[in-house]
């Protein structure tokens, strides 16, 4: 970035980001320095990507006129904690409106992919074309800028996520990567491709500890463009840590922003995986395909379950102070760390675990490790897998594919490897497109083309407004629940104002886990943009960028023919209510119209040239 | 007076599931936490007889109180 004032919100166009265009068919390269039309392109991620894609007319995700976009965030790479973040935007091959026009998505992780990408001094990639063979694009710094290169990839062709970075890693071994897996390169029949990040744990241990930018089907549409991995390399920029950031990285750490995600050893909640016992006592652990039962069975995926029979290590990212992620490995008969399976997060566990019937550790981590490897967003293809199981159960004489049902392992990990190998495009198109071509839609949990995540619906009508996956842009998932709001008015104002704000972190370069629930308009990350950037922010104009990167995601998705009618939660929510789940009924038709009323009463006004 | 009290989570661990507690008459929430030892930066959800409530209720005779932890991300 070249920054040439203190008041980005007054002179954007004082602050330029550096950014290369790739012509994919062509090979050439155009490096810019950019003007910044508003404060959404200083901050970087969605916030810029969106606006550019919205000058875009792309009818197909898998066309010429659709970009991959690679960004990073004004603060990825700086001294602030969990400053990791990378960015894959583009028109999703996955998320697309009843009308048939893909919508645009973004997808983000952590990993140490994106800070050593902003180091080389490039802040964007724009993919344009399709390469016609396989190519890795390696991304470095140079005497007169940073470089980009194209690189013949057919070497990597098969290879899983994983095994891409090894080898790759051992021809550049100071760099960090972004690769696809075997589900992206099948992107033809398979749209859950995910993109791989590289860890430092990783690449030291041989382990396959990579983080997923997974939504949307980024790593599908990376895998249209032929690239099969992104190499950063460049030698580490960390600036030395100011008093001002380490006050706030203090703050995130020790304070109620992230100690609950802290491990049990150190005073925290262990993880997102606590969220199990929390919602267990609600009966809203989703279970066989989001149908909570009322019985005890997802209890045997609690931590105190597993715990006896698994190595469990708490890690944290690079640098990263809150040691949010749980690594579990088999159990050597000593107690001691045997081979590493998997990273237990709650999503993972619970849709390729309670929610598709399986209910030992080992064979849910065997099948997130699958995933993983093979490189699929495990939300999509557990939920998808989920609905072919309840369609199974229901069409017991004509089932689909192999047959699977609830908790059959073994068909189930043949539905994984078959899926991420291109195999069963019956899965790979996601459960929208699968259930609308069996004509039986309404079992079929996913949100605008989008699969939902591991709360059930039944707890968040903001599933419907959230517009790049349910949980992680629209905060509401635990309004309900944890708040106990069950008011329509509350309801509205969590859609409308205070939950959309998480989308903030999308734009900035943090992690969510930064400050989940108050987002990116508070006084640390004022002190954070002051003090590494001489910005002068204040908490308003921050959380209205947010606000208007979240509007022009909405107005992105009715310009791509979206009709309200698609803002609605699965049909079996409301058609044949849940009686197991312990929490007041806020999905009833009558508390949907009245909340779609007044939701869009406030947003549709401000919509109106947003995209301009 | 008798109030029943359930912990959920890491809540339990070194302390209970489920307990019957004879408590000072008209305890609040937020005094039964403190004698449990319950860590206030993980707090986050109190029902009383299935209902939401707030660390500042005041409990009565034959409650049942679930105290939970905060739930959060994925």
């Amino acid at each position: 970035m070249k920054i040439h004032t203190s008041d980005p919100v007054a002179e954007p166009g004082a602050v330029a980001y550096h950014r290369c265009t790739v012509d994919l068919r062509s090979g050439e390269m155009v490096f810019a320095d950019v003007p910044c039309r508003n404060l959404e392109d200083v901050l970087g991620g969605f916030g810029r990507s969106f606006q550019d894609l919205a000058k875009r007319q792309v009818t197909d995700a898998y066309s010429d006129e659709n970009p991959l976009i690679v960004n990073t965030g004004l603060l990825t790479g700086s001294s602030v904690m969990t400053s990791l973040r990378t960015y894959f935007s583009g028109y999703s091959p996955l998320k697309a409106s009843k009308k048939g026009l893909p919508a645009a998505m973004w997808s983000t992780g952590s990993g140490s992919f994106g800070a050593k990408l902003k180091w080389t001094g490039l802040d964007e990639l724009v993919f344009e074309n399709r390469s016609a063979q396989p190519v890795y694009v390696v991304i470095r710094e140079g005497g007169n800028g940073p470089q980009v290169e194209l690189k013949a990839a057919t070497h990597l062709l098969g290879l899983s996520t994983h095994e891409k970075m090894m080898v790759l890693h051992k021809e550049y071994p100071e760099a960090h990567f972004a690769s696809i897996g075997p589900a992206g390169e099948h992107w033809q029949t398979n749209r859950l491709g995910a993109v791989a990040l590289s860890t430092e744990n990783q690449l030291k241990s041989g382990e396959d500890k990579c983080r997923f930018a997974g939504r949307g089907g980024m790593g599908s549409l990376m895998g249209y463009k032929n690239i099969l991995a992104l190499v950063a390399l460049s030698s580490d920029r960390l600036r030395p840590v100011s008093e001002a950031v380490k006050a706030v990285n203090l703050n995130v750490v020790r304070g109620g922003g992230s100690a609950r995600i802290q491990p049990l050893h150190r005073g925290g909640g262990g993880g997102t995986w606590a969220a199990y016992d929390v919602l267990q006592a609600f009966h809203a652990v989703p279970y066989n395909n989001f149908r909570p039962a009322g019985n005890d069975l997802p209890r045997k995926l609690f931590r105190e379950n597993v715990e006896p029979h698994y190595h469990i290590q708490s890690q944290a990212c690079f640098r990263c102070g809150i040691t949010c992620h749980n690594n579990i490995s088999e159990k050597k008969a000593d107690g001691g760390k045997g081979e590493f399976l998997a990273k237990f997060d709650y999503e993972p566990l619970n849709l390729l675990g309670t929610n598709i019937g399986i209910h030992d550790a080992g064979q849910a981590a065997r099948l997130i490790q699958l995933g993983d490897n093979l490189g699929m967003d495990s939300i999509s293809l557990g939920v998808t897998i989920a609905y072919v199981l309840a369609y199974n159960e229901r069409h017991p004489a004509t089932p689909l594919l192999n047959g699977a049902t609830f908790g059959d392992y073994e068909k189930i990990r043949e539905l994984v490897i078959q899926c991420g190998e291109g195999k069963l495009p019956e899965i790979g198109q996601g459960s929208m497109r699968l259930s609308e071509s069996l004509g039986e839609p309404s079992y079929a949990y996913h949100v605008k083309g989008l699969e939902l995540p591991a709360y059930q619906p039944e707890t968040n009508p903001g599933y419907a407004w959230a517009i790049a996956g349910g949980h992680m842009s629209m905060g509401t998932y635990g309004l309900l629940t944890r708040e106990g709001k069950s008011d329509v008015e509350s309801w509205v104002k969590g859609i409308t104002e205070d939950k959309l704000q998480i989308v903030g972190f999308d734009m900035i370069g943090l992690c969510k886990f930064f400050d989940i629930a108050k987002g990116i308009g508070t006084q640390m990350v004022v002190d954070c943009l002051k003090s590494e950037f001489g910005f002068e922010v204040s908490t308003e104009a921050l959380c209205a960028a947010v606000r208007r990167g979240f509007l022009r995601g909405l107005a992105l998705e009715l310009r791509q023919g979206y009709t309200k009618a698609e803002y609605r939660l699965p049909a079996e929510v409301s058609e044949n209510p849940n009686p197991h789940i312990r929490l007041p009924n806020i999905t009833s038709p009558d508390f949907l119209d009245k909340l779609e009323k007044r939701v869009w009463e406030i947003f549709e006004p401000e919509l109106a040239g947003i995209l301009d | 007076m008798n109030i029943h009290v359930q912990l959920i989570g890491l809540f339990k661990t070194g302390r209970f599931d489920q307990k019957t507690l004879d408590v000072p008459e008209g305890i609040r929430v937020d005094e039964v936490i403190a004698t449990l030892g319950l860590p206030r930066q993980l707090f986050g959800i109190v029902l009383i007889n299935d209902l939401h409530a707030e660390p500042a209720s005041q409990l009565r005779e034959g409650d049942r109180l679930v105290l939970m932890p905060i739930v959060d991300g994925g």
